[in-house]
């Protein structure tokens, strides 16, 4: 008897420290160094995509993805124009250097300043209506950032062929891979993303937890009680859209290095679309999902990429080529599909949520016949 | 109009409302309401179905904005004041329907209450853990209303009687001076109806408690309150002690009366 | 939650203050400078406003009329007229029926599909939180966008209108062609009824009723899915429509979706989430503000000799200008009301 009771204890406290976040604590800090370590050589692969350069496209969307979650997966608020902000930083950054002749740091503090004011001006318009309406707005605002770089008023953004061949003085590029190179130092660009980004990755897990971020949530959850008790929705509303804002720009500064320019592309709705499809079916309930949803989405386009120019070389028997290339377009279409279920069953769960529930199951099983 | 009121307002009264109206589209759910809740007693209000008595709350919760007519906390207007601000000067409530923060832990639920009645409407405080903050606060109110055991269950998994109770706790936290409780006890048996009226009878005195209360088990009422509001259609049919009020012909032929008929 | 045309039209809405006194004032003393400077094309840029107002109002109708009545935001909308402009390459070019099969063929099949995605989806989102709803939509946009590109391919295509179409009628000042004339006079027609269909006729009263309180109408007798599904229906075939005049007129291409859903959008928040008048009388603001300011600046910044004053583009930015003016002005929109899908 006394020892059911004190397993009941052991169980309780266990449950509590899965409840109060202490495990959290270790889980997703050594979780994230994981992740920036091996990345690359899965990534860089002969049998995967054979290609390392291309982890760091995939850690600067992960980047954007954990923060766009900010507002989706914690505060509950959809943005149908975040790529606005990704834009912000990169075309701030490579504003700053090609076009005023400035430090790239100092370029980047603007672009990510600029996106902060934006993103707390248009919150201020649109924070206190409903959530449909921030959806759409946030989509209004991001359509116009477009049509004004688009414009190239003043020579600034370049139209539509963007800010192309821009990049800070302490990296060079050698046969295609960039190179940090400081002080004599010379070293792989990965590493200086991967501690950029663990470390702005941290920091938006860390807001997450905050007591600022347990708020979010509570907003999330029930709006209307969360006002009943007394929060300020408007307000955690509005700085969560800031918050979420600058982390984006943050991954347009590495954006920016990473594609020697900015891009008109990144303030296409496309863009800002693609972010919700990589997010919710990566499951926007859990802090690693949406960076799982970047991961899946970005290898199995580019896997599919890959798959058909090596059907090329067969270009004289034309057949097998059109068939491939139907089934890159029909990908996109069962992309939606895929979506649109996952989004009817359940909604916040996506392939993490799966993935935990299996290995949660499989605990269980064990635990099972262990008992 | 409010010179009047002030006058008749006295120290002992700490909630009043003064002509309150509220009409959607056409229709009018509350009539000229004229309410005043003493310090310490405990307040029933009942009435038929749409009798106004959710929307009465909602009003002076600031839910909804009044069509015409004033809402008076510790001796304030309070009418225009933002919702989120009322329940920082301590005026809380519960809902009817089980309003919870669903996929959180119970004691989650509590402690985010706990943590903005201690720090604010809105606060950027961003360092540490939030899941370990007031903890011990939010177990507190837990152990009042006897859900201590169920802290780590999640808020829409709990029976429909101990998400109540949780309800209860939520409007607890807030640290409230007047405890605005919609049909706590709807949807209970009979014996977690009683304990439910105990647990509140012990609550009002150990917290020093005003506690305004929407009822349908006349019992409960009768047995627990010290005055009584009868609203019919929108308006106050009579305001009185329990005896009084069964009492009262009006509220025999407009209430009871269609109480017997509905039975 | 107050429906869709429950308040159609409400002068009150609308007092003037002096401020808005003076804006007016100046805004019709830009507007005669321009038409005194260069009146042809300040009537060609009028007539153009009109078409594009009246085809943004046609898109915006069924979004608004889809939302008033589900409270879903369908981001397929623009799908929707996509489809309308690519099926009339379909039943024109390839099929070679006459044009005016394509005013029937078209929106009928477009509001089919829509009825397929209401019964296939969107009924089980009803009763769930409102972004569930766009997520799904924009789900659905994206495969309709895919198996438009698959069946007829990324570039952009056109279609011949009817001789009797293709030519254009002199006014003195410009000409005016025949197309344009017929858009504006089908848009109208179809306002119209769909204006007397929800205000004046059993149906569009027991929808109504439906919106107020489906409990209480579903009590009385009324079979609300089914109407939901007949207005979804109709609110897919006038998108549709829509797709019809401008693909008739201007070609179709795979971004005009996506471009006319976040238009149509910006055109029910200006005119007030719930009101149909609004919609109207917003799109036809918005239709003409893209295409008169270009020429209001450009005559201006010729007259003064301030090159500065004629921004290139500005045309594209006005529904954007237009909606932010209206929102910091009138957050409920020119029509909006009271606490609907706040």
């Amino acid at each position: 008897m006394s020892g059911d009771a004190s397993q009941t204890e052991s169980t309780q406290r266990l449950r509590d420290a899965l409840a109060d976040g202490r495990l959290e604590q270790w889980r997703v800090p050594l979780g994230l160094l994981a992740l920036v370590v091996f990345l690359r050589p899965v990534i860089g692969h002969e049998f995967l995509l054979n290609y390392p350069p291309f982890a760091n496209t995939i850690l600067v969307w992960m980047l954007f993805a954990a923060s766009f979650n900010v507002l989706l997966g914690y505060t509950g608020l959809l943005s149908f124009g975040h790529g606005m902000f990704l834009g912000f930083g990169a075309y701030g950054a490579a504003i700053g250097l090609t076009r005023f002749d400035l430090p790239f740091t100092v370029s980047a503090v603007i672009g990510l300043a600029v996106a902060a004011v934006v993103a707390y001006l248009i919150g201020r318009i649109i924070a206190q209506r409903g959530e449909i309406y921030f959806a759409m707005l946030t989509l209004a605002f991001a359509k116009a950032a477009h049509f004004i770089a688009n414009q190239n008023y003043g020579g600034l953004t370049g139209g539509s062929t963007g800010i192309v061949g821009v990049l800070p003085s302490w990296i060079e590029t050698e046969r295609g891979v960039k190179y940090v190179a400081a002080g004599g130092f010379q070293f792989d660009w990965y590493y200086l993303l991967g501690a950029v980004f663990v470390l702005a990755a941290l920091a938006i897990w860390q807001i997450a937890r905050s007591p600022f971020g347990r708020s979010l949530v509570a907003v999330r959850e029930n709006e209307e009680l969360a006002r009943a008790v007394g929060i300020d929705d408007k307000r955690y509303k509005i700085w969560s859209f800031t918050f979420s804002g600058v982390f984006a720009a943050l991954a347009g500064v590495l954006y920016a290095i990473n594609n020697q320019g900015s891009s008109l592309s990144t303030l296409t709705v496309e863009t800002s679309g693609d972010i919700i499809l990589m997010t919710v079916l990566g499951g926007a309930n859990y802090f690693f999902g949406p960076l799982a949803g970047v991961f899946v989405w970005l290898f199995s386009e580019e896997f599919l990429i890959e798959f058909e120019t090596l059907v090329l070389p067969l270009a004289e028997y034309p057949l097998v080529r059109i068939e491939l290339g139907g089934l890159l377009s029909y990908w996109q279409f069962f992309l939606g599909l895929l979506f649109v279920i996952s989004v009817l069953v359940a909604p916040r769960e996506g392939l993490w949520g799966l993935f935990r529930s299996g290995i949660g199951g499989l605990y269980d099983r064990v635990r099972g016949v262990r008992e | 109009m409010s010179d009047t009121a002030t006058t008749a307002r006295s120290a002992d009264v700490v909630l009043e409302t003064e002509g309150l109206t509220k009409q959607f589209g056409g229709l009018t759910a509350l009539e000229h309401v004229d309410l005043a809740v003493e310090r310490g007693e405990l307040h029933a209000i009942i009435g038929p179905n749409g009798a106004g008595k959710t929307t009465l709350f909602n009003t002076i919760t600031g839910a909804l904005d009044p069509t015409a007519g004033t809402v008076w906390f510790d001796g304030e207007d309070v009418t225009e004041m933002a919702q989120e601000k009322r329940p920082h000067r301590g005026l809380a409530r519960s809902f009817q329907s089980n309003q919870l923060f669903a996929d959180l832990s119970v004691l989650e639920n509590v402690r985010i209450v706990v943590q903005t009645a201690r720090s604010g409407r809105f606060g950027l405080d961003l360092l540490g853990n939030g899941r370990a903050k007031y903890r011990d606060a939010a177990f507190e109110y837990l152990e009042r209303v006897g859900l201590d055991g169920e802290r780590t269950t999640l808020a829409k998994n709990l029976s429909h009687g101990d998400q109540r109770r949780l309800g209860i706790a939520i409007s607890l936290a807030t640290d409230p001076s007047v405890l605005l409780l919609d049909e706590p006890t709807s949807g209970m048996g009979p014996t977690e109806t009683q304990e439910t009226a105990d647990m509140i009878d012990e609550l009002q005195q150990d917290l020093d408690l005003t506690v305004l209360l929407i009822e349908h088990d006349m019992d409960i009422v009768l047995s627990m309150s010290d005055r009584i509001t009868v609203l019919n259609q929108g308006e106050v049919l009579a305001t009185d002690s329990p005896g009084a009020i069964q009492e009262n012909e009006d509220v025999q032929n407009a209430y009871l009366g269609g109480m017997r008929e509905e039975l | 939650m107050d429906g869709i045309g429950i308040q159609t039209l409400d002068r009150d809405a609308l007092p003037i203050s002096p401020g808005e006194l003076v804006t007016s004032l100046v805004l019709f003393v830009l507007l005669a400078h321009a038409f005194a400077v260069r009146p042809g094309l300040f009537v060609d840029q009028l007539v153009g406003g009109l078409v594009y107002g009246l085809i943004l109002v046609l898109v915006a109708l069924g979004l608004s009329i889809i939302l008033g009545l589900l409270g879903v935001v369908n981001f397929a909308h623009g799908a929707f007229f996509m489809m309308g402009a690519y099926l009339t390459f379909q039943v024109l070019t390839v099929w070679g029926l006459p044009f005016w099969a394509t005013l029937f063929v078209v929106p009928v099949v477009v509001g089919l599909v829509g009825i397929v995605i209401e019964r296939g989806v969107l009924q089980f989102v009803y009763d769930e939180d409102p972004l569930i709803g766009l997520l799904a939509t924009f789900g659905i946009a994206l495969m309709i966008d895919e198996a438009t590109r698959a069946i007829w391919g990324g570039s952009p295509l056109s279609v011949t209108t009817p001789q009797i179409l293709d030519s254009s009628i002199g006014i003195g000042v410009t000409t005016i062609a025949r197309m344009r004339l017929f858009s504006v006079l089908v848009s109208v027609v179809v306002i119209v009824a769909v204006y007397l269909l929800i205000e004046r006729t059993d149906f569009g009263l027991s929808v109504r009723a439906g919106v107020l309180d489906r409990e209480m109408a579903e009590f009385v007798g009324v079979n609300i899915p089914l109407r939901f599904v007949v207005m979804f229906f109709i609110g897919a075939a006038i998108a549709g429509l829509g797709g019809v005049l401008r693909g008739a007129e201007l070609g179709m291409d795979l971004s005009m979706g996506n471009q006319f859903i976040i238009l149509a959008f910006v055109v029910v928040v200006v005119g007030g989430v719930g009101s149909l008048f609004g919609s109207v009388v917003s799109g036809i603001l918005i239709g003409e503000a893209t295409f008169l300011t270009p020429l209001v600046l450009r005559t201006l910044s010729e007259t003064t000799n301030v090159a500065a004053l004629n921004v290139s583009g500005i045309g594209g930015l006005m529904p954007f200008l237009v909606m932010i003016v209206v929102l910091l002005v009138r957050p409920r929109g020119l029509f909006g009301q009271e606490g609907f899908m706040e």
